[in-house]
C-alpha cells in the first residue's frame, strides 16, 4: 500500500477543494485543472506548497471577477490580507456547503409504497424525500426530490452511524429494492440508508424513460453489423432523448458524480446523521470514493465492492477479455471442467469465427420484440452475452457448457439466458446513465475507433461530445484517514483484480483489498463470506477483519457437458 | 504610464518556456518547475493568456490507470508570434547588453 500519503497532503487536497469553491463557475475548469496536478506531485511538501497557491490563485481570479475591483486593486488586496483570507478560507471549509444557500434539507415522510415488503420488515422502513437543488451552485434553478428509504435494523436500538448504500449503473434504481435490502443486514444493529440518485427509480427527474426499450434495437443493430451507420443510428436515439429532455427546461449539466455526492451530503444533513459507514457497488464505488474525497469528515467507514475503475479506464473489451481469459484458465486447471471442455478458449473463439460466418437463429420470448420471434445470434451478440454471464458467479457452473452449445449448433435455452440479460439490464435507467457518464468521463467524447470491438462500440463514445459538456470529475481518496475495504472478484468484467488492487493502492496504507475467488461482480451480492467480511469491517473499522473465508471459498461446480443442472 | 500587457518579468518567463516547445503540450506543474513560478502566479498567468486568445488548453488523460485526466496547454498562432516577439526582443536587449559591456 501506499505509505507516502500523509497529513500534508490532505491538507494539500483540502486547500485545493477550497480553491475551487473560491473561483467562479465560469473558471470552475482552472480549479479542476490546478487541483488534478496534485495527483502528479509526488512529494507531499510540493503538494501542499502548490495547493497553496491554488488558495492565491482562486483568490486573486475570484476578485478579479469583480466588477469593483481592478485586477491591481484586487492583487493589493490579496497581498495584504492573503494570511486573513487563508484563515477565513480554512474556516469556511468545513461550511462550503454553505455558499451554495440551498434551502435547510428536510425529510419529509411520505407513505412506503414498494413492493414485496413482509409485515414483519414493513414497521421497520421509513420512506420519504428529500429535496435537492437541481444547480448547486444556482439555488433558482429548481429543485429535485429523491427517492429516500430508511431500513431501520432488526435490532434496536440501533447504533447511531448508519450505513448508506450507493448503488450501481449509474442510473440503477434503488428503494423499490428496500425489502430485499432488508433481509441481509450489511453490520449488526446499523440502520440502512437507501437512496434513489437523481434521474433513477422514483426519484425527480423522470429521463426519458423508454430510451432503454429504444435502444434495444439500436444495439442489436451495432450487434448485427458493427457500421458506421448502426452507430450513427444508435446515436441518434440518445440524441432524441437529450432534444426530448431539454425541450422540458432539464438542463443535462446538473448530473454527474459530483452532483450525485451533494445530493448525498443533502440527504445525510436531512436525516440529521452526523457520519455514515459508506458502501459503494460498482459505480457506487466512484460516487463512495468522491464523497469519501470531499466529505471526509462524515464517512466513518467505506467499503467499495466491485471498483468501477476510475480514469483513465481500459477499453471495456480489455477488461472483459482478461477476465474471460481468467476464467478459462481456471477451467483448464478444473478437473471436470477441463475433462468436460479440453480447450474451452478454443472452442470460444472457434465459435466466434463460426458465427461471424454464418450466424444462429434463435427463438426468443416475445419481449425480445423481434420479428416473429427470432433472433440472429452474431459473434458480437454472442460476445456481449458471455461478457455479462461473466458478471454473475451463480452463471459460471454453466457457462462452458452453454459455450460448447452454441458451438455444436445447439441453441436450446441461449433465448432465455438473452431475456434474463435484457431484463437485467431493462432496470437500469440508460438517459441517466449517459447524464452521468457525460459529465464524468473524458474518453467518451471521442467517437469509436474505426476497428474498435463491438462491445466498446455500443458504449457512450461519440455520444457524449452531442449530449452534454464535460464535468468535474470524480475522485479518487488519495491519502485519505478514512478506513476502507475494497472487495474484488476473481473474474470481475468490470475491474480486473489488479485494477482494483491499483487503485487501492492509490487510496493509501488505510485502504485493505481481498480479492474474492470464483466471485464476479458485486461481491457481497453473490458471496456469504463477502458478506461477512463487510459485516465485521463495518462493525469495527479500525480493525482488520478476518478474512480467512476468502480463501475457502467453494470450488465452481461445472456442469459436464451432457449434464442436466 | 500604463504596463505594457504581457510584458512582466513572470509573463516572459512563461511564454519563453512555450515558445521552446511550441509544438508540445505542457502541464502547469512542468511549466512551474521550468519556470519557477508557483502555481499562484502561474494559474493567473494561464487563465489571462487564455482569455486573450494566445493559449489553448486541453484535458488530456493519464498515462496510467487511478490519475485523473490533465489540463495541457500550448500557445496559439497569436500567442507563438508574441512570444517570438518578445524572444527577439530579448535577444536584441542581449546583444546590446553585450555590445555596452
Amino acid at each position: 500500500m501506499n505509505a507516502a500519503p500523509g497529513r500534508w497532503r490532505r491538507w494539500a487536497v483540502r486547500f485545493a477543494q477550497h480553491a475551487s469553491w473560491v473561483l467562479p463557475d465560469a473558471r470552475s475548469p482552472w480549479a479542476d485543472a490546478m487541483r488534478r496536478e496534485i495527483d502528479y506531485i509526488e512529494d507531499d511538501p510540493a503538494a501542499l506548497r502548490w495547493a497553496l497557491g491554488c488558495i492565491a490563485a482562486s483568490y486573486r481570479a475570484r476578485l478579479a471577477h469583480r466588477p469593483s475591483f481592478s485586477t491591481r486593486a484586487a492583487w493589493r488586496h490579496v497581498a495584504t490580507s492573503g494570511v486573513l483570507m487563508l484563515f477565513i478560507g480554512l474556516a469556511l471549509l468545513e461550511n462550503a456547503g454553505g455558499q451554495t444557500q440551498s434551502p435547510r434539507p428536510a425529510f419529509d415522510d411520505t407513505t412506503c409504497d414498494l413492493p414485496d415488503v413482509s409485515p414483519e420488515i414493513r414497521p421497520r422502513l421509513r420512506c420519504g424525500t428529500v429535496t435537492v437543488p437541481r444547480d448547486y451552485d444556482n439555488p433558482d434553478a429548481g429543485h429535485f426530490k429523491l427517492a429516500v428509504v430508511v431500513v431501520k435494523s432488526e435490532q434496536q436500538p440501533s447504533r447511531p452511524e448508519p450505513v448508506v448504500y450507493i448503488s450501481g449503473g449509474p442510473g440503477s434504481p434503488l428503494t423499490i429494492y428496500a425489502a430485499h435490502q432488508a433481509r441481509t443486514p450489511y453490520a449488526p444493529r446499523r440502520d440502512l440508508i437507501l437512496v434513489d440518485q437523481r434521474g433513477t427509480g422514483r426519484s425527480e427527474p423522470s429521463l426519458c424513460p423508454d430510451l432503454g426499450s429504444k435502444l434495444l434495437d439500436a444495439n442489436l443493430a451495432i450487434a448485427a453489423t458493427n457500421t458506421e451507420e448502426a452507430l450513427a443510428g444508435r446515436r441518434a436515439v440518445y440524441l432524441a432523448c437529450r432534444d426530448e429532455a431539454t425541450g422540458r427546461g432539464l438542463d443535462l449539466r446538473d448530473f454527474g458524480t459530483r452532483v450525485t455526492v451533494e445530493d448525498f451530503e443533502m440527504v445525510r444533513q436531512a436525516l440529521q446523521v452526523e457520519r455514515w459507514s459508506v458502501y459503494g457497488e460498482s459505480y457506487g464505488t466512484t460516487v463512495a470514493m468522491t464523497l469519501m474525497a470531499l466529505h471526509p469528515d462524515a464517512v466513518r467507514s467505506a467499503v467499495l465492492d466491485s471498483i468501477y475503475p476510475p480514469d483513465p479506464v481500459p477499453l471495456w473489451s480489455t477488461i472483459v477479455s482478461d477476465a474471460r481469459d481468467a476464467f478459462f484458465a481456471h477451467c483448464a486447471q478444473d478437473k471436470l471442467c477441463s475433462t468436460s471442455f479440453p480447450d474451452l478458449a478454443g472452442t470460444y473463439q472457434d465459435t466466434l469465427a463460426r458465427l461471424n460466418q454464418d450466424p444462429l437463429v434463435v427463438t426468443v420470448p416475445p419481449q425480445m420484440r423481434q420479428r416473429d420471434n427470432r433472433m440472429r445470434i452474431t459473434a458480437p451478440l454472442f460476445e456481449l452475452g458471455v461478457s455479462n454471464l461473466l458478471y454473475y458467479a451463480t452463471a459460471y457452473p454453466t457457462l462452458p457448457r452453454m459455450i460448447q452449445s452454441v458451438h455444436d449448433g445447439d441453441t436450446q435455452g441461449l433465448g432465455t439466458v438473452l431475456v434474463s440479460q435484457l431484463a437485467a439490464a431493462a432496470t437500469l435507467n440508460r438517459a441517466t446513465h449517459a447524464a452521468v457518464e457525460c459529465r464524468d468521463r473524458s474518453h467518451f467524447r471521442k467517437p469509436p475507433a474505426r476497428d474498435a470491438n463491438a462491445l466498446d462500440r455500443m458504449q457512450l463514445y461519440g455520444v457524449c461530445d452531442r449530449w452534454s459538456e464535460l464535468g468535474p470529475s470524480p475522485l479518487v481518496p488519495v491519502g485519505t484517514s478514512v478506513p476502507t475495504l475494497v472487495l474484488a472478484g476473481q473474474f470481475d468484467p468490470v475491474a480486473r483484480p489488479a485494477l482494483s488492487h491499483y487503485v487501492a493502492e492509490r487510496i493509501g496504507s488505510n485502504a485493505r483489498w481481498v480479492e474474492f475467488p470464483h466471485i464476479g461482480h458485486n461481491v457481497r451480492q453473490f458471496s456469504p463470506c463477502g458478506v461477512k467480511i463487510a459485516a465485521d469491517f463495518i462493525d469495527q473499522p479500525e480493525q482488520a477483519p478476518d478474512t480467512s473465508c476468502a480463501d475457502r471459498i467453494a470450488p465452481i461446480r461445472f456442469l459436464a457437458k451432457y449434464q442436466t443442472p | 504610464m500604463p504596463r505594457k500587457p504581457n510584458n512582466s518579468r513572470q509573463t516572459r518567463a512563461l511564454l519563453a518556456a512555450f515558445f521552446d516547445r511550441s509544438q508540445t503540450w505542457q502541464h502547469g506543474y512542468d511549466l512551474s518547475k521550468e519556470t519557477g513560478l508557483r502555481s499562484g502566479t502561474l494559474y493567473p498567468l494561464l487563465m489571462r493568456l487564455s482569455e486573450q486568445g494566445l493559449l489553448e488548453s486541453r484535458w488530456q488523460e493519464a498515462e496510467r490507470p487511478g490519475l485523473p485526466p490533465r489540463h495541457v496547454y500550448r500557445l496559439t498562432k497569436s500567442g507563438l508570434a508574441l512570444a517570438r516577439e518578445q524572444q527577439e526582443l530579448a535577444a536584441i536587449a542581449a546583444e546590446r547588453a553585450g555590445a555596452l559591456a
